[in-house]
């Protein structure tokens, strides 16, 4: 019997990977996908093993993310909307779904009895993901750490486009008349949060209970704030959120075994 | 899963297809007319009481897309787009051989391009109503029927006799029956045979010309699969979650989500699409006035293009039982108003009946695998 579990999320950004004992998250370790999933993620299951000071042998791998398929070393493959789901719940146990922005989807869940009950994800284009926010970022010239400090949620200039290509064409239009940068930025969040609606809305979301928002932009407060006021539903965050899918493809190996 | 190789039985059906082109143009040779069809809808009856053969020309490939988007615009559901392509390119040897070409005003897309289909082929498109209880569009169904018929005696120079339309529901029926019986040995748990192995024989029956033949394989089949399944093979796992797909025609590339639920640890049981139960459902009154009967039977087919649609969320609801469905899988094609604006009724039909719902959409390439995998391999995962 293996002692300790790695999951490792291959996201198409970020791949995120978490040391759990059975237990306890013993160690998180994040960094770029790059063109490579395979490479970046025995990167961190290096990284994680020297840390901690661990043998290959006593540890089982779980991979989950888009990605998962080509980590060959893996012992289990579980989806991202699965691993999520359970990330989630370790993370806070009380929660009725997950919503999930990533670099190329997102995705929303409905959690009933400690499991999925249902899901919807959007994964034909990138309005409402993390890549629309990049591309926004550039065009503005705001790093993505910075979104907070700098946006305007209270006062948006709304965008529109619901497409990534004309929203760009868009904002490049608002720049020429001279708006205020802080309101695009609230316009782009605003945006997102929209789209989040479009799936939120097709699921049965009980207004009180808490939905952790759990991914790569779980950092961003004004995008919480927003996705929040937008569908009215109780969006919450954690310290580990960015880790959910991989803290998830832990649980998911354990629960197997177990 | 375990991964078989296709009992020889199916072999009969798998390359049916692509074997129908010589059969057809011997039949051809020989003097028979040809008529294809599109949908459902279309009565095949009053061909095979004129002696002729009968073939679906929906076409399930990306191939001529790129063709009739010259003519058509991009944003548009892939069957038709695809269809026109195969037609104007003539690379379909059913369409090209096609001496009449039979459409209804289903959907709006198919009802347009049938005009555009008329200016190269002979094309004949019956009036389908939009309701399918009210006294108005029964009898002006049952009126389309008879000018079918009309149409088709005109074109092929045949007198269709009552003894003629009489045996034709009689066949027609019986492979049916025949259809109904094979399908429904996916009520079994497990199943007898994968949904793949399922759609190839649902699909690769509609190119097969001659009823007696076909229905003679047909029973076949059954005997085989069932035989295998007494004698203990078991060809699907026990723990395969049990899908029912439902939407959108599928076939060919779209073949791509019965795939991805597959590999994921699902079976399809049944198809409640147009290839599969809904066309084979119900029979012909073999006691009622015969074209009669004909209109009132293809009339309750339940698809999206009818409002309300009520016939195929009763019949969605009686499969869900019958074959103990874990899941619904809806698989809509890019563009397709009607059936992605009903996945809002069905998604609240199966949510008031429990049953885990997912709806797909895709379109006719394969650029979408890896996504699709995702989320039927996640729906999957999230059945109890």
């Amino acid at each position: 019997m293996k002692e300790f579990y790695i999951g490792i999320d291959s996201g198409s950004t970020m791949c995120k990977a978490v040391l759990f004992d059975g237990k306890n998250l013993v160690d998180t370790y994040i960094i770029k996908t790059g063109w490579n999933p395979k490479i970046s993620a025995s990167e961190c299951l290096d990284h994680l093993l020297e840390k901690n000071t661990i043998s290959r042998d006593n540890v089982n791998i779980t991979a989950t993310g888009y990605g998962r398929e080509t980590i060959d070393f893996a012992d289990n493959i579980f989806t991202e909307i699965t691993c999520h789901a359970y990330g989630g719940i370790y993370l806070k146990p009380e929660i009725q779904g997950i919503i999930d922005i990533g670099g190329q989807d997102s995705k929303v869940i409905q959690i009933q009895n400690q499991r999925v009950a249902d899901f919807l994800m959007n994964d034909k284009c990138a309005a409402g993901t993390g890549r629309f926010l990049s591309m926004a970022c550039e065009i503005l010239d705001i790093k993505l750490e910075d979104i907070d400090g700098f946006t305007d949620i209270i006062d948006p200039i709304s965008i529109s486009s619901m497409c990534t290509v004309f929203a760009e064409s868009e904002i490049i239009g608002l720049l020429s008349m001279e708006k205020d940068r802080s309101k695009i930025m609230g316009g782009v969040l605003q945006s997102i949060a929209q789209r989040i609606r479009a799936m939120t809305g097709k699921i049965n979301y009980d207004l009180e209970a808490p939905i952790l928002m759990s991914g790569g932009l779980s950092k961003s407060k004004a995008l919480i704030e927003m996705i929040s006021k937008i569908t009215g539903l109780k969006v919450e965050t954690h310290d580990n959120a960015l880790f959910a899918g991989a803290i998830g493809a832990c649980i998911c190996a354990y629960n197997k075994n177990n | 899963m375990a991964k078989n190789a296709l009992p020889s039985a199916f072999e009969n059906f798998a390359d049916a297809r692509k074997e129908g082109f010589l059969t057809v143009k011997n039949l051809k040779d020989e003097g028979k007319k040809v008529v294809g069809t599109f949908c459902a809808y279309t009565p095949v009856e009053i061909f095979l009481a004129a002696g002729a053969v009968s073939v679906g020309i929906c076409s399930f490939s990306d191939e001529t897309i790129p063709e009739a988007e010259k003519v058509l615009p991009s944003n548009l559901c892939p069957l038709i787009k695809s269809s026109y392509g195969f037609a104007i390119t003539e690379k379909c040897p059913y369409m090209y051989f096609a001496d009449l070409i039979v459409g209804e005003t289903t959907c709006d897309g198919k009802k347009k391009m049938y005009e555009l289909l008329g200016d190269i082929k002979n094309v004949h498109v019956m009036q389908l109503p939009q309701t399918q209880t009210d006294e108005a569009s029964i009898e002006m169904w049952y009126k389309e029927v008879l000018a079918l018929k009309e149409k088709v005696e005109k074109e092929f120079d045949v007198t269709i006799t009552e003894d003629d339309i009489k045996a034709a529901i009689t066949i027609k029926n019986e492979e049916r029956m025949l259809l109904q019986e094979f399908y429904n040995l996916s009520k079994s748990c497990p199943p007898p045979i994968t949904g793949t192995e399922q759609l190839k024989v649902l699909y690769g029956s509609q190119f097969k010309f001659d009823y007696e033949s076909k229905n003679k394989e047909l029973r076949d089949v059954i005997d085989k699969v069932k035989k295998d399944y007494e004698d203990g093979v078991e060809n699907v796992s026990k723990s395969a979650k049990r899908i029912l797909i439902t939407g959108c025609p599928l076939a060919g590339v779209t073949e791509k989500v019965v795939t991805a639920i597959e590999d994921s640890g699902g079976v399809v049981v049944a198809f409640e699409n147009c290839i599969g139960v809904k066309t084979a459902d119900r029979l012909v009154d073999e006691n009622e006035e015969p074209y009669k009967a004909i209109a009132d039977r293809y009339l309750q087919i339940g698809c999206s293009v009818m409002t309300p649609d009520t016939n195929r969320y009763d019949l969605l609801s009686r499969l869900v039982e019958e074959f103990k469905v874990d899941g619904v899988v809806e698989m809509t094609l890019q563009a397709c108003h009607t059936y992605a604006i009903e996945t809002a009724q069905i998604r609240k039909l199966m949510q008031d009946r429990d049953v885990p719902f997912i709806s797909v959409e895709t379109d006719y390439s394969t650029a979408d695998v890896a996504q699709l995998k995702t989320r039927l391999a996640a729906f999957i995962e999230m059945l109890v």
